[in-house]
């Protein structure tokens, strides 16, 4: 962990040691990142309490600094001050929940703690509390719009941020894990919070036309599936998507400044069933090496085929363009293209479960309802995407039209973070 | 006469009388707002074009009340804060995979039959509802009724129509753009911005009436004594320095043929170059529009990419292929897998529930990306270059100038080659060097291109204007004209990169005879020798590089590839004058890369129509980029972007500042301040120096009327440096002239 953390702190250091040439705040922003990069590495490490939240706390107001490049330019501190009050709320849950624990136990050693038996009232209450602070840190929704309006800092910050600090609710999760894998109610309401900001994130990321807020809400869609693995029990799987999203994250942000160049490619979309048939096929051997890879069980019904069945949606789709058309060469490079992905993503997982194997924190659970549930509409939102009938060719029903404007407008900064009147913008 | 309900008011609908003066008010407001090109190609234009017609000091007071205003009515800011929200979905050009509906029916229309499921906007109000409901669906027929509804008097229409324009200026010029510049522009959509404006203030801010006071106190108290006498103190200290380097100029001697000519465009970046490469020894350089006079648009029928290469003034009149020389299928072939591994990424980015699985995928790889392209930027490029080249290798590429006709090819080479003064004399290489910058991750790289080329590189131009000259049929036609070229001259094509100033150019060694090997061999010696003192020169410039000699070109190489560098080059920061020439005239004058130069043989001019064109095209782009400048860097705020580390880029077309702001027009703060408070680029007007009798000069204003306009109402100098008496000459705004001591 304090290797990810440094790894990220010496990229974006580098980068704004020359992007913020010039600028006027650059010493106050290499002061800041250094307190609040070394304040992360003591909470990712602390095993004290007391140290945890107060490492939690200084490491936020920190980056509520670096927010605020520039407080002259009021939206710029509009941002700020609902990212301050936001971390307020989560320090206060957290808070509550380790004075909770402290009192129950007189101890202030998390290992410690995490051995003592607790009853399962003052586990749920602890749970609650643990999860909103987790949501609030990790900007899921209800607590998203302290992160869809943090825009209004200068890229590296959002960069380290989204890599960073963001991150927390899942750490903190996987932290108390042992404690919260023997409460199934509470593992069902983490699932549940999570596949919602998932399912509200990636909407919004696709419905945005600005870069970076498309960034935060795909963000903020990632932190729900990083949740929703805390919830089914695979913290070691939530630790891995926490990794390697802040670093892919980290790279687009500081990488906005070409979106302009991108080109979107037509995907052309609806595929044929024969081609949708062929692509399945090779998601389903996507999903076999995967699982051989990550060391997934695929025959036992546990959370653990979650993932498995993730992997078979994003084989089919990665094999999709490739085995499109008739000739039979593509097919077979469509199986193959599958199978190689399956095996670099099961890798890749499995490299994180490996170095966390020692604190046991996977344990799957056994399916219900619920994650069938959200199983469901995570792939029933993908077919739609797919199989979406062209806007164009169609008209829309008022259902959907209303939902356009409702989600657009959730999916909007708050209004105070807008700068609405141009010239109030100070550089 | 049709009555319509809003809560307690009725609002009538307009007479047809009404109609007519509301058009005169639609087209008498836009007629303030210059015109803000996308960031696919960045045109530099003045951003208050709209007030030239009045004298530059007055416009500035204009502008000051309309553009500057740190304070704005609470309502017309929650008015433009849903307008940002609407604007940003309607006109994204492919940031959104699940896009805006109703896109296909023009703004006014698709925003009106969305708004009212837009509880932001009417606040669940069922009156507001109903009012949506039942708003006419035309344009024009909507402004008629809400200006009534907004109870704005007849005589305040044009201004408030205005104002509805001012108070969003970055996309009011967006829109000025698609209605008059764009690919198939139309003006319908001027009064389709008006209407969704004005729709949006009836239910958000019905008081907009209060606009016109804030607006009539906000100009009565702008005053821009100071920041004019300020322009006006820099210009003349630079006027002063300038005369005082021209001396007597004496024309020089008779010369030697030199080994090699080599025409670069005017842009300000090509002079301190020019200076280094004729250093290294009897080289011969001129100065021409980059497009060098061929109105084409470029295509490459393996990508299927096609634009327009030529001044936006002007409409491309034929298209240039640039066709692979080898295999084509084959290039297709490895293009097609390119484009394929493209798609495999974008398929699982954009959609949903495969994201997930994406980042845990790549994540890894890009962490280490990351890592290279921030501490090793330019090992990084390599790599990317390298992993590029195996996957699509780059083909060379022939230019097809087939489409244009033998007697438009002898037409525009004739045209080019006596408007740069080059009809004999011609040495046995002739280069013409188009421009073009190589920086990355970089919003506003092609504000750096070259102007002259609509905002893309210049290369391909020379290309096919070297193409052209070098064809028998062509020479033989010019011949026919008087020009005559002999065999043994060669046209090449080069592109100098203004980032880097290296040249590159475009020759196949194959087609060249042993002797012009030769000479191609000691020409890229020169050029190289000239990079390093150009880079030397130009690159010194740069804030925060105190390195010299061979550590300032590996940072010079480095700012290019650098995914962090917010200031990769100067641009044409620093532009003071134009200069309309022959070069001896400027040959031995350190120039610093503040002027344009134009090359100009006033004696075979006989009847000053090439004078003419220089002074209505070429200088009026010059004074676009010099009034972008100068406005970028006078309030970077209101006329420019602001700072990059903020940039958020909307739609694929320009930037906000962070969340959501308006659209920012102009140049970004890092193109003309060194640092935040310290500007790099000199706000003066653009000094047009002109080597022709004054009589000539006068002449062609009279009959001129963009010029009367510019030159009369002061947003250019004039200087002439007149042939017949030696004297120098300034022209004042009566037009007429004075003698300069």
């Amino acid at each position: 962990m304090i290797s990810l953390v440094l790894f990220v702190a010496i990229c974006i250091g580098s980068f704004s040691l020359r992007y913020l040439r010039g600028d006027s705040n650059r010493k106050t922003f290499f002061v800041n990142l250094t307190i609040m990069v070394t304040t992360v590495i003591v909470m990712v490490s602390a095993d004290n309490i007391f140290l945890l939240w107060s490492a939690w706390v200084i490491s936020n107001v920190f980056l509520t600094r670096l927010m605020l490049h520039k407080a002259e330019w009021k939206a710029a501190k509009a941002s700020a001050v609902l990212a301050q009050k936001n971390f307020a709320l989560g320090a206060l849950f957290l808070g509550t929940a380790l004075m909770i624990l402290y009192n129950l136990t007189g101890e202030t050693s998390i290992q410690t703690i995490l051995t003592k038996p607790l009853n399962s009232e003052w586990q749920a209450v602890v749970g609650l509390l643990l999860l909103m602070a987790a949501m609030s840190q990790s900007a899921l929704w209800p607590f998203h719009k302290w992160l869809t309006s943090s825009l209004n800092s200068p890229t590296p910050v959002s960069a380290i941020m989204h890599a960073g600090l963001v991150n927390g609710g899942g750490f903190l999760l996987a932290r108390f894990a042992p404690m919260l894998l023997g409460q199934p109610q509470i593992l069902n309401l983490i699932f549940i919070m999570g596949i919602v900001t998932a399912l509200l994130g990636t909407l919004w990321k696709l419905m945005q036309s600005d870069v970076k807020r498309m960034l935060a809400c795909s963000t903020m869609g990632q932190m729900g599936f990083m949740i929703a693995q805390c919830g089914l029990g695979l913290f070691p799987a939530a630790v891995a998507h926490l990794c390697w999203h802040g670093l892919f994250k980290a790279y687009l942000f500081l990488s906005s400044g070409s979106a302009a160049k991108e080109k979107r490619l037509d995907l052309d979309y609806p595929p044929s069933f024969k081609d949708f048939a062929k692509a399945l096929f090779c998601g389903v051997l996507a999903a076999a090496t995967f699982s051989i890879t990550s060391e997934k069980h695929l025959l036992v019904a546990d959370t653990s085929l979650f993932l498995t069945f993730l992997s078979l949606i994003a084989g089919t789709q990665f094999a999709l363009p490739i085995v499109r058309g008739q000739s039979g060469i593509k097919f077979l490079a469509g199986a193959g293209a599958g199978i190689l992905m399956g095996a670099f993503y099961g890798l890749n997982v499995y490299i994180i479960e490996w170095v966390l194997a020692p604190l046991h924190l996977s344990i799957p659970q056994p399916l219900n309802f619920v994650h069938f549930t959200g199983g469901g509409l995570l792939f029933v939102s993908w077919l739609y995407m797919l199989f979406m009938p062209d806007p164009n060719k169609r008209a829309l029903p008022e259902w959907l039209l209303k939902g356009y404007v409702k989600m657009l407008n959730a999916s909007q900064p708050h209004r105070k973070t807008i700068t609405a009147n141009r010239n109030e913008y100070q550089f | 006469m049709q009555k319509q309900d809003f809560g307690d008011e009725t609002l009538e609908l307009p007479l047809i009388d009404d109609c007519a003066t509301v058009e005169s008010a639609v087209e008498k407001s836009w007629s303030k707002i210059a015109p803000f090109w996308p960031l696919k190609n960045l045109i530099a234009v003045n951003p208050i074009a709209g007030f030239e017609d009045l004298p530059f000091k007055e416009a500035l007071v204009q502008a000051k009340a309309y553009f500057q205003q740190t304070e704005m009515p609470a309502g017309m800011q929650e008015v433009n804060r849903q307008s940002i929200k609407w604007l940003q979905a309607f006109f994204d050009e492919g940031q959104a995979t699940i896009k805006m509906p109703f896109k296909n029916a023009g703004l006014f229309k698709s925003t009106l039959s969305l708004i009212r499921f837009d509880s932001q906007i009417h606040q669940n109000d069922e009156h507001k509802i109903n009012w949506i409901k039942q708003q006419p669906n035309e344009p024009e027929a909507f402004i008629a009724s809400a200006l009534s509804y907004l109870k704005i008097e007849q005589h305040d229409w044009d201004l408030f129509l205005s104002l509805m324009l001012t108070t969003l200026p970055g996309w009011a010029a967006h829109i000025q753009y698609k209605a008059n510049w764009a690919a198939g522009s139309s003006s319908a959509e001027q009064s389709e911005y008006l209407a969704f404006r004005l729709a949006l203030t009836c239910l958000i801010w019905p008081d907009a009436k209060k606009l016109i006071n804030w607006h009539k106190n906000a100009l009565n108290s702008a005053n821009q004594e100071n920041t004019y006498n300020d322009i006006f103190s820099a210009e003349l200290s630079y006027q002063y320095k300038l005369l005082k380097q021209f001396g007597d100029y004496a024309p020089p001697q008779e010369q030697k043929k030199p080994k090699a000519q080599m025409v670069f465009c005017i842009d300000v970046r090509s002079e301190p170059f020019r200076r280094a490469i004729e250093a290294q020894g009897n080289y011969a350089t001129y100065g021409f529009a980059g497009f060098f006079g061929l109105p084409v648009s470029i295509s490459n029928p393996v990508t299927h990419e096609s634009y327009a290469s030529c001044p936006v003034l002007l409409k491309p009149a034929y298209n240039v292929a640039q066709t692979p020389d080898e295999a084509n299928q084959s290039n297709v072939h490895k293009h097609n897998r390119l484009t394929l591994l493209k798609k495999l990424y974008q398929s699982l980015k954009y959609t949903f529930t495969t994201p997930f699985n994406l980042v845990e995928t790549v994540g890894s790889t890009t962490g280490l990306w990351m890592f290279a392209r921030t501490l090793a930027p330019r090992a990084a490029d390599a790599m990317q270059a390298g992993l590029k080249k195996t996957i699509a290798p780059d083909f060379h590429t022939k230019t097809d100038v087939r489409n244009i006709p033998l007697s438009q090819q002898i037409g525009i080479s004739a045209n080019a080659l006596k408007m740069i003064g080059l009809t004999e004399n011609f040495s046995p290489m002739v280069v013409f060097c188009g421009h073009g910058s190589a920086t990355v991750n970089n919003t506003f790289s092609t504000a750096l291109d070259c102007g002259a080329c609509g905002g893309r590189h210049g290369g391909p131009n020379a290309r096919a204007l070297a193409e052209i000259l070098n064809s028998k049929a062509v020479r033989f036609g010019l011949s026919e004209q008087g020009i005559n070229i002999p065999d043994e001259t060669f046209f090449a094509a080069a592109e100098h990169n203004t980032t880097t100033d290296d040249v590159e150019i475009y020759i196949n060694e194959k087609d060249l005879s042993p002797t012009l090997s030769g000479h191609l061999k000691k020409l890229r010696e020169a050029l190289k020798a000239a990079q390093i003192s150009a880079v030397q020169y130009r690159g010194g410039q740069i804030p925060a590089e105190t390195a010299n000699g061979s550590n300032l070109r590996k940072s010079v190489a480095r700012r290019s590839t650098d995914w962090a560098e917010v200031r990769p080059e100067w641009g044409l920061a620093g532009n003071a004058s134009f200069i309309i020439g022959p070069r001896w005239l400027t040959e031995n004058i350190n120039l610093e890369g503040r002027s344009f130069l134009h090359s100009y043989e006033w004696q075979t001019d006989n009847n000053g129509s090439l004078l003419t064109s220089i002074l209505t095209a070429p200088m009026v782009v010059g004074q676009w980029i010099n009034a972008q400048y100068l406005f970028s860097t006078l309030d970077n705020v209101a006329f420019g972007a602001g700072s990059k580390i903020t940039n958020n880029i909307t739609g694929k077309i320009g930037v906000m500042q962070g969340n959501a702001s308006d659209l920012m027009h102009g140049l970004p703060l890092q193109s003309v301040f060194a640092t935040d408070t310290t500007p790099y680029h000199t706000t003066l007007r653009l000094t047009v120096v002109v080597y022709a009798p004054k009589e000539t000069i006068s002449g062609i204003i009279a009959q001129q009327a963009i010029l009367q306009k510019l030159f009369g109402n002061g947003w250019l100098h004039m200087i002439c440096l007149d042939p017949t008496d030696h004297k120098k000459y300034r022209l004042v705004r009566d037009l007429g002239w004075t003698h300069i001591n």
